[in-house]
Parts: structure tokens; C-alpha cells; sequence
């Protein structure tokens, strides 16, 4: 028997979605995009994009979603068949499932969980560009719902000062033709409310801060269109960027600019750290975000430094 | 990786010539404005997060977007290709050669450098150890631990991506460890040194005769 509270905490029930769905979200995405952007760009973009979702899974509960990602890699090139690029692996459930270094993360039943399988087929810039991509697919899909949410370098999706979502990136070479993915791993707290002990004064979940559940299949597909416009622009830009040279001119890259236009980073003074939950290094006052997406930083002798890798948190 | 080492001729070589002479090329294509002249003393980057830059060795132009690039190893300008001031130089190209003056420990490293498998940074990044390769060291001590080629031996950190480095080269013990997690390394820089266990008493013999060495004569330079 299922109780309110139960129903509750899940939503409406176990997550569904299929790759049909996210496309029509697709198209949703495409004319809200052409009040701000142009029509041509906003096609080429999702064209660009439209890998994400081209096959999904939908698990009542799986050990680790990237797990089941690796496996499943395996298991086609096993069986002599392609990978779909774009393949989501979604889960009501991790019982297993963790964050980065050896930290775990909390995933009940009622949150956003899963994994996207990405091909790699970026050049290096762009590549580390998916970080900022995945956080501001979220942050948008967040905003959507009604949510005031903003983002923290490189892609904490902060609401009132606390994450709602939480992203992994991991590189992963197929063990048979040695075929280079991104697994993107993603956690966003949708329906789900208790959270352990030491999360309870950082972590928030949209329920809470609606007051009601979300439709979270309804959430899925959002987020999942919001991926494809984050990263098919990642595509577009490269594109551009080498059409008109070796850059992105003036205007930079303009993942970048969608980055900073939901960012509060910039101006803040932060506690910087690889690793900054357990060896928080030193204090620092943000400057900007340089056109690579390293953190710029002014320490507190006037030395400006640029950091490519770590964490933050506000101070 | 080096059998055998003639100690005399090595220490020699760096009692008569106790340098490196780091080659400072040009970060990508652009125009060349030197900031340094043959003879100036430079510095390295300094601080306890080296957020102090190192001497500003040249700006270089590209597409009216100029930067500047400092130095990254104490020294002097040795050599200065002072023709290509004001010109376009494609990225790569040498810029100029800094004369930096080795510490002991700098000594003992190029030497082992010679007879030890560098495994190199693929990108500029920060690394770690893989956890299963953590978890053994912190156990037994990196050099009891032993790494095959195919290994998952470090994880490379950037932009908060994670990328899983296995090992290429000879299998052996992790001697020496370059970096430091948190820190970035850049590009072709030595991670791991390792070598085959048999040869870890060859290892240790430079060690003691290079300490040796440097403690009766009282160092190799200033």
C-alpha cells in the first residue's frame, strides 16, 4: 500500500519517458528559444542537440547510473552493435550511487536520476565547456518550473543558497574498441524531501521550495531539451568558432554568456579548494570567468589566478 | 630505462654545468613583443598558491587580443631570438632559452629522470590517484606499490570532468610522484616516475652518491 506520504515524496508515481516525448519537448524548446534567439540558430542548435534522448531507459531502481552506462557500452560492443549516442539511463532509485572523489549522494525515490551517454565527439575546448553546459541546462529547467535558481562554478544549481542538483563527468573508453564517451551523470532533488544528517542545512529540493510535487517525467523531459539546446550549442559553437577563425571573437562563446546571465559567482567572495569540502585552500574574491570557463580569482595580496579544476563555496 | 650509469661522467656534467637551459617557446601564433633582454634576470611564480606570476617574458598578439606569458622556472635569459621582435611566430616556435641554476634536489631528480619511466600529464590539468591505486599506497607506500600498463592508475580533473588515465608504459613501482593533488600540471610534464623493482637499488645508489657528492663539495652551484 502506498502511503500519502510516499506518494508524495514520488511524485507522481515512477518516472517515464521516452525518447518520442523529449523530441516534442524539443520542439516546445525551439519556439521558446526564437523570442530571444535567432530562428536559423535556435534550428542548427537542436539539430545539433537532438542526440540527447535518442534512446531511453527507464529502471524502477539501479546500484549507480553510470554503472549501468558502462555496462550497457559494453554490452552492445559485445553483441556487435552500435551505441545510440544520447542514450539516457534513468532511475527512480540508486542504491549505490555517489558524487565526486569518494563522496556518496543520497538518490530516494522522488528525484531526478540518471546518466546520459555522450559520444565524444567535441574538440578539447569545447569538451570542457560540458560541465558549464549540463549546469545551465539544469538552472534553465529549474527557472521554468518557477523556481528563482542560480548557478555556482562550475555547476551547482543553487536555490536560497542551497543545491537542488548535483552533475558527475566522467570520461569512459569502451573496452572493446576503445571508443571515447562523457558519461553525464546527473541528480536533481525534484519530489524527494529528507535528506541525511549532513546535508540537511546545503541540500533543497524543488518540492520544498513549491510547496507541491512536480510531474517529474514532465521535469525529465524538460531538462533533457534543455540539455540538447546546452549542448548542441557547445556543437554550434565550434562550428562557428572555426568558421570564423581560431575563436569565438568579441562576443565570446556564447555557452558562456548563457552561463553568466544565471550566475552569481562573479563579484562573490569564495573559499576555493580541488577538493574543498575536506582541504579548502584559500579565500579569494571572483573576478570573472575567463573565455575557457576557468574561474578567475583576485587573492587577497591583488594576485589574479585562474583555476580550471576545484570548488567553491561562498562565504 | 638505463642499466648502468657512469656516476663520474654525470656528476661531472653537472659540477661543471650545473644548469638547465629551459627553452621558452611560443604559446600559440601571434606577434612577438619581447619584454626581456639577453643577460635579465628572471623569476618563477611564487606564493604559497602561486598566485604571484613569474617575470613577464614576452606578449604575444593574436587577432588584437594580447597576452602576456611569464616565466615559469627561475634564471637567466641566456639566448634571445631578438630578430623575431614585432614579427608573427607560429605557436611553438623558440622564443628564448633561460639558464636556471639546479637545486640538489633538482640534480638527483634529472638523474633519476634518465633511468626511471616517465608517465606525462596528457593535458594541463590536476590528478589524482585512481582510489584503488590510493587506497594501496596509503597501505603500503607508493613505492611497494606496483603498476601494469592498462592500469587505471590516475584520474584527471578538469573542469569538473573526470577522466580515468591508464598507464602505458613498463610496468614497475611508483618511485617518484610529481604531482600534487590540487595542483595543476601542465601538458607533458612527469606524473609517475617508475621503475622495475631490480632496479631500485640502482636508483638508490645515484641517490646516496649524488647527496654524497653535493654534501663533501658543498653543492654543484650557488
Amino acid at each position: 500500500m502506498v502511503t500519502t506520504m510516499e506518494a508524495w515524496e514520488s511524485g507522481r508515481g515512477g518516472i517515464d519517458v521516452t525518447a518520442a516525448e523529449v523530441s516534442r519537448q524539443r520542439h516546445i524548446e525551439d519556439r521558446s528559444r526564437r523570442q530571444a534567439w535567432a530562428a536559423a540558430e535556435v534550428e542548427s542548435i537542436l539539430r545539433y542537440g537532438a542526440f540527447v534522448g535518442s534512446a531511453i531507459e527507464c529502471h524502477p531502481v539501479l546500484d549507480r547510473a553510470m554503472e549501468r552506462a558502462r555496462m550497457h557500452i559494453a554490452a552492445m560492443e559485445q553483441a556487435g552493435r552500435s551505441v545510440y549516442n544520447g542514450t539516457v539511463i534513468l532511475a527512480d532509485r540508486l542504491h549505490r550511487s555517489k558524487g565526486r572523489f569518494d563522496r556518496t549522494w543520497h538518490a530516494p525515490a522522488g528525484g531526478l536520476w540518471g546518466c546520459l551517454l555522450h559520444v565524444n565527439t567535441l574538440l578539447p575546448q569545447s569538451r570542457n565547456l560540458i560541465s558549464l553546459a549540463v549546469g545551465v541546462a539544469c538552472c534553465e529547467a529549474v527557472r521554468e518550473v518557477g523556481i528563482a535558481a542560480e548557478l555556482r562554478w562550475v555547476n551547482d544549481v543553487l536555490v536560497e543558497g542551497r543545491k537542488v542538483a548535483g552533475f558527475l563527468i566522467e570520461s569512459f573508453f569502451s573496452p572493446r574498441y576503445r571508443e571515447e564517451y562523457n558519461l553525464i551523470g546527473f541528480g536533481i532533488n525534484v519530489n524527494n524531501r529528507q535528506f541525511p544528517h549532513e546535508l540537511l542545512d546545503t541540500a533543497l529540493s524543488l518540492t520544498e521550495v513549491l510547496g507541491r510535487p512536480l510531474d517529474i517525467s514532465a521535469f525529465a523531459r524538460l531538462f533533457l531539451a534543455k540539455l540538447s539546446f546546452a549542448l548542441g550549442l557547445l556543437y554550434y559553437e565550434e562550428e562557428r568558432g572555426l568558421h570564423d577563425g581560431d575563436g569565438w571573437g568579441e562576443d565570446g562563446h556564447r555557452l558562456l554568456r548563457c552561463w553568466r546571465e544565471l550566475s552569481t559567482t562573479v563579484g562573490r567572495r569564495v573559499i576555493f579548494g580541488f577538493d574543498v569540502m575536506k582541504v579548502p585552500q584559500y579565500e579569494a574574491t571572483v573576478s570573472g570567468i575567463s573565455g575557457s570557463g576557468g574561474l578567475v580569482m583576485v587573492l587577497d595580496d591583488g594576485c589574479e589566478k585562474t583555476e580550471y579544476s576545484g570548488e567553491i563555496r561562498y562565504i | 630505462m638505463a642499466n648502468e650509469i657512469d656516476f663520474d661522467e654525470i656528476l661531472s656534467k653537472y659540477r661543471s654545468d650545473p644548469f638547465d637551459y629551459v627553452e621558452v617557446c611560443a604559446t600559440h601564433t601571434g606577434i612577438v613583443r619581447f619584454r626581456v633582454g639577453e643577460g635579465d634576470a628572471v623569476e618563477a611564480p611564487s606564493g604559497e598558491w602561486q598566485q604571484i606570476p613569474g617575470t613577464v617574458l614576452y606578449q604575444i598578439t593574436r587577432e588584437r587580443n594580447p597576452k602576456l606569458v611569464a616565466a615559469r622556472t627561475n634564471g637567466v635569459v641566456s639566448e634571445i631570438r631578438s630578430e623575431l621582435e614585432g614579427q608573427f611566430v607560429e605557436a611553438g616556435e623558440k622564443l628564448m632559452i633561460i639558464r636556471h641554476p639546479l637545486k640538489k634536489k633538482e640534480i638527483i631528480e634529472n638523474i633519476l629522470k634518465e633511468v626511471l619511466y616517465l608517465f606525462r600529464a596528457p593535458e594541463r590539468a590536476k590528478y589524482y590517484f585512481a582510489l584503488d591505486v590510493q587506497s594501496r599506497i596509503e597501505k603500503k607506500g607508493a613505492k611497494a606499490v606496483t603498476i601494469e600498463a592498462g592500469e587505471e592508475v590516475l584520474t584527471m580533473s578538469l573542469m569538473k570532468r573526470d577522466t580515468p588515465i591508464y598507464y602505458t608504459g613498463e610496468g614497475g613501482v611508483i618511485h617518484s610522484v610529481y604531482f600534487t593533488p590540487g595542483v595543476s600540471v601542465n601538458q607533458g610534464d612527469p606524473l609517475l616516475g617508475i621503475c622495475a623493482p631490480e632496479k631500485l637499488p640502482l636508483i638508490q645508489k645515484i641517490i646516496i652518491r649524488v647527496k654524497a657528492d653535493w654534501d663533501s663539495e658543498q653543492g654543484f652551484s650557488a
